[in-house]
């Protein structure tokens, strides 16, 4: 393909192969900023039932976490009461003479205060460059307060929004208890970050865990997905482990397997008929429970039948441009590339940032390794500064090369306007969620529905103009 | 490390150790500053956690990313351990091509604390770039966003207004719009424009919203000063009174929320410029507007005669409520818990209380934690507040929770005032729907047949 925009054009073992070498170099613009190791370390924490996350730093940190907690995410709608964000708002003092005095006494406060079953101390930057021994005031704070209490190195610069993640599903096992039994077809689910934050979607994991109702497995823990500290304490008495996505959940998945002997089933996100299967089946037969779990597959397959027709129907001998941007996310884009292969469809996924393969390289691996490796195209707009949202440039960059494709269909968000019919897969929307599972192919199959059925209705000139402008496009 | 200003939030010292706080931290105040001023980008000297309390920023000032850049230097822990200032330089040769007039550079708590110099960086990179590179150091530790509101002000009129400008007649300065918890605060500047200019005073600069650089430069040919705020600004109107000489107005009263306040706060204006004439005209026809809607639509406010009410807010929100609730509206404000706790704060609310003769439960510098307490302890019936307290009320009697301070769960597409006379209605029309919504019943439900 001649476009001169355009700065990789390969597979995506290709890309993976320049990012390693170095030819393509994995930073982000300075425009674009991921969170930092300490916001993903607190969205783990929270996901655990009646924590404390006590953070040793000025109040900048925790408001924005708490910006979540409080307003439409929690109590109401999603049945999480208003729990605490708090803080030792360090101070220019602190930061001369060091807090830590002020953290055994914030710990002991946050007890009386709070009654929780966890305190977990945060250290952000002013804590981690002054030097608090975080840990030794942990140690120290468990003895005089009726709960564990727990600490982590969580300094924003101290490492990217994934390490963040990883230490803290690390820190989680410390409070896993040698076991005492085996729950026998019982699974902890990994990889969740499910607390008062929204940084997951339920829809995907309540799709999960029906089919392994279904199945007769039983989960003891969903980590740290809404999770209690009894729960985590139990979590080394199953008798497997498995990652809601294989992304997140692989760094426990494999500590826990390495530490613990609890075996972990390694599976992509189930997209698709293939890839559901491939999910229950690497569940169930480790537990034994081969046989049932074909039954519940052949059962639910039925039933989803017309999908399937419909899908294969629909996508068969297309092109499935797959944008990755906001949502649905690098992981499952590359999940949905290996869906629209399975129902015929020619994957081409845009703008899986070098940055993006560095940061998640043990899934790209993974992927690669399950047979993942669609053509993939970067353009020069990826790289520019400015916002995600306002990349002008790449949106005309995708209209242009959708325009090279045979019997193209754009599967991303509708925030892109590429001449073709759009499969509109935000999360946002969640009339048609999960996007997990057999509910998943019907919903999937509605989406395509309306992108096919509706491709000459009009677009809003609206919306683009919000989104890139009003000058006319190229 | 500089000395700052003492700080908003601790007036008086907290001895508590472990706070949920409402308020960000100085850096967010100073990037919701910053990027007032149009026509420039925001570069954050920090690791990229910190672009999100620029985003923040950016959301409150209701920027459009299509002409406002956001840049971030992403520190590692090897611009810790080494030190950042070549970060720093390659990010702003990075951006050397956006079409800005001013790049402001602010640093966060890492770098501050290694000591990045970025005055020194910013001096060096000058005559490579073509705009004007205005370093502050506002890192989080310095305190409340309303310090890092003093501290970006600071640096903007020590550094852009330009000196020895000729006066304008019978103008005005508007000072910190932004420290306002009013989720739509753009509308009470929008209103405050609004009546100057009908009084014939001219706004010369706004510190700062959608403010052009040239606007900053002549700030000094302003007259007077209008801070616009409770809880930020007040250094910035003493600056300019003592190297301006620009003279405060309106100093001493509750911003206009609500008749009373809007009367006093318009009248002051009056005299000052001799307006009085157009002023009481404005203030016959606003309350004759508010009375004429009333009649007309019937606010259910005037059902909750003596309800004790709470007010949990910022002290530019909150205080003047307390004489709207108290005389507009006539509840009983039996607990008043402000974000900030600073003397002129307390002097202005105190002052309110006992010309109202009220003595409800006062809470200075308050946290999430000492406003579920106090919300315990006094029990109110209605809440002015935001989202928090309609999470910490839980377990409380039936209440009404009017969000009226961000957090608030209602999106608002259309900016509204709570200044003014329209601001009256808004205000009541909060109370009326969260009255609407109060007669839901989650227990007493049974299905239609059809």
């Amino acid at each position: 393909m001649e476009n001169d925009a355009i700065v990789f054009h390969g597979t995506l073992q290709q890309l993976l192969g320049k990012v390693e070498s170095g030819e393509m170099i994995p930073k982000l613009q300075a425009s674009h900023a991921p969170m930092c190791k300490f916001f993903t370390a607190y969205y783990v924490i929270s996901g655990i039932r009646h924590v404390v996350p006590l953070v040793h730093g000025p109040t900048g940190c925790p408001l924005y976490m708490s910006d979540f907690v409080r307003t439409r995410e929690c109590c109401e709608i999603r049945g999480v009461p208003l729990e605490p964000t708090a803080c030792t708002a360090l101070d220019e003092s602190h930061v001369i003479y060091g807090g830590e005095g002020k953290l055994l006494e914030a710990v002991k406060e946050a007890y009386a205060k709070y009654h929780p079953d966890l305190i977990v101390i945060l250290s952000c930057c002013c804590s981690g460059i002054i030097g608090d021994d975080v840990e030794s005031i942990a140690r120290e704070a468990e003895k005089l307060v009726g709960c564990r209490v727990l600490a982590l190195r969580s300094e924003g610069f101290g490492g990217d929004f994934r390490s963040g993640y990883e230490d803290a599903f690390k820190l989680i096992m410390e409070l896993m208890d040698p076991p005492a039994r085996t729950m026998k077809g019982t699974i902890n689910i990994l990889g969740a970050r499910w607390g008062p934050s929204p940084t997951e979607f339920s829809w995907d994991l309540d799709e999960i865990e029906r089919l392994l109702a279904l199945v007769g497995i039983k989960t003891n823990a969903v980590i740290a997905g809404g999770c209690t500290v009894e729960q985590i304490r139990h979590a080394r008495e199953v008798e497997l482990n498995a990652s809601w996505c294989y992304d997140w959940g692989q760094k426990l998945g494999d500590l826990m397997q390495e530490r613990f002997g609890i075996p972990y089933s390694r599976t992509g996100q189930p997209y698709g008929v293939e890839a559901t299967k491939e999910w229950l089946l690497g569940v169930a037969t480790p537990l034994g429970m081969e046989k049932e779990a074909l039954a519940v597959i052949e059962k639910e397959t039925q039933e989803v039948a017309p999908d399937i027709a419909y899908l294969n129907q629909a996508l068969s001998g297309k092109t499935a441009i797959i944008e990755i941007s906001e949502f649905p996310g690098p992981i499952r884009a590359l999940s949905l590339a290996r869906m629209a292969a399975e129902f015929g469809a020619h994957p081409v996924v845009i703008n899986v940032h070098p940055y993006t393969i560095k940061e998640r390289m043990p899934s790209i691996k993974f992927l690669l390794e399950s047979g993942v490796n669609p053509e993939v195209i970067l353009t020069k707009g990826l790289f520019r500064l400015g916002s995600f949202r306002s990349s002008k440039e790449t949106e005309e960059e995708l209209e242009a090369i959708v325009r090279q494709y045979e019997k193209p269909l754009f599967f991303g968000n509708s925030g892109r306007f590429p001449p073709c019919p759009v499969v509109n897969l935000t999360l946002m929307n969640p009339m048609f969620q999960p996007q997990y599972g057999f509910r998943g192919i019907k919903n999937i199959a509605a989406l395509v529905r309306q992108a096919l059925e509706h491709k000459d209705l009009p677009r809003s000139r609206l919306f683009r103009g919000m989104l890139y402008g009003t000058g006319t496009p190229q | 490390m500089e000395q700052g200003p003492p700080s908003k939030t601790t007036g008086e010292p907290s001895r508590e150790k472990c706070i949920d706080p409402y308020l960000r931290c100085a850096f967010n105040g100073a990037a919701q500053t910053a990027l007032g001023i149009s026509g420039s980008a925001l570069l954050a000297h920090s690791p990229q956690g910190c672009e999100y309390l620029v985003n923040n920023a950016f959301a409150s000032q209701e920027c459009d990313y299509m002409e406002t850049v956001t840049l971030c230097t992403k520190l590692c822990v090897d611009e810790i351990v080494h030190g950042g200032e070549e970060m720093l330089a390659r990010t702003i040769r990075e951006a050397r091509d956006l079409p800005i007039s001013v790049l402001f550079v602010i640093s966060a708590c890492g770098p501050e604390i290694v000591g990045d110099d970025i005055r020194a960086v910013c001096e060096t990179l000058q005559p490579e770039v073509k705009f004007r590179l205005i370093p502050i150091q506002s890192p989080g530790f310095r305190g409340s966003q309303y310090d890092g509101i003093d501290i970006a002000l600071d640096t903007i009129l020590k550094s852009l207004v330009k000196k020895d400008t000729e006066k304008v007649p019978h103008s005005v300065c508007l000072i910190a719009p932004h420290a306002n918890a009013n989720p739509t605060w753009t509308a009470d500047l929008a209103w405050a424009k609004r009546v100057l200019s009908r009084m014939g005073i001219q706004v010369v600069a706004t510190l700062t919203h959608r403010t052009p650089l040239s606007e900053i430069e002549k700030a000094a040919s302003a007259e007077t000063s209008l801070l616009l705020s409770h809880d930020a600004g007040q250094d910035a109107v003493a600056y300019l009174e003592e190297a301006h000489g620009i003279e405060p107005v309106g100093r001493g009263i509750p911003l206009p929320v609500g008749m009373t306040n809007t009367q006093r706060w318009l009248s002051a204006l009056g005299e000052r410029f001799d307006k009085q004439k157009a002023v009481e005209e404005m203030i016959a026809e606003g309350e004759r507007m508010v009375m004429a809607t009333c009649r007309r639509k019937w606010p259910m406010a005037r059902f909750l005669y003596r309800t004790p009410a709470a007010i949990v807010a910022d002290a530019t929100v909150g205080i003047p409520l307390v004489r709207f609730v108290t005389e507009e509206m006539e509840m009983t404000p039996e607990l008043v818990a402000l974000y900030t706790s600073h003397r002129p704060v307390r002097e202005l609310l105190e002052s309110e209380l006992k010309d109202l003769k009220l003595t409800p439960k006062v809470v200075y510098g308050t946290d999430v934690f000492r406003t579920r307490m106090s919300l315990l302890e006094v029990k109110p019936r209605v809440i002015f507040g935001s989202t928090i307290e309609r999470h910490a009320s839980e377990g409380l009697s039936p209440v009404y929770i009017v969000e009226v301070v961000r957090m608030i769960r209602q999106f608002r597409m259309i900016n509204r005032e709570y200044f003014g006379y329209t601001g009256i209605l808004n205000l009541f029309e909060a109370v009326q729907n969260e009255w609407t919504m109060g007669w839901r019943s989650k227990e007493r439900r049974y299905g239609a047949k059809w």
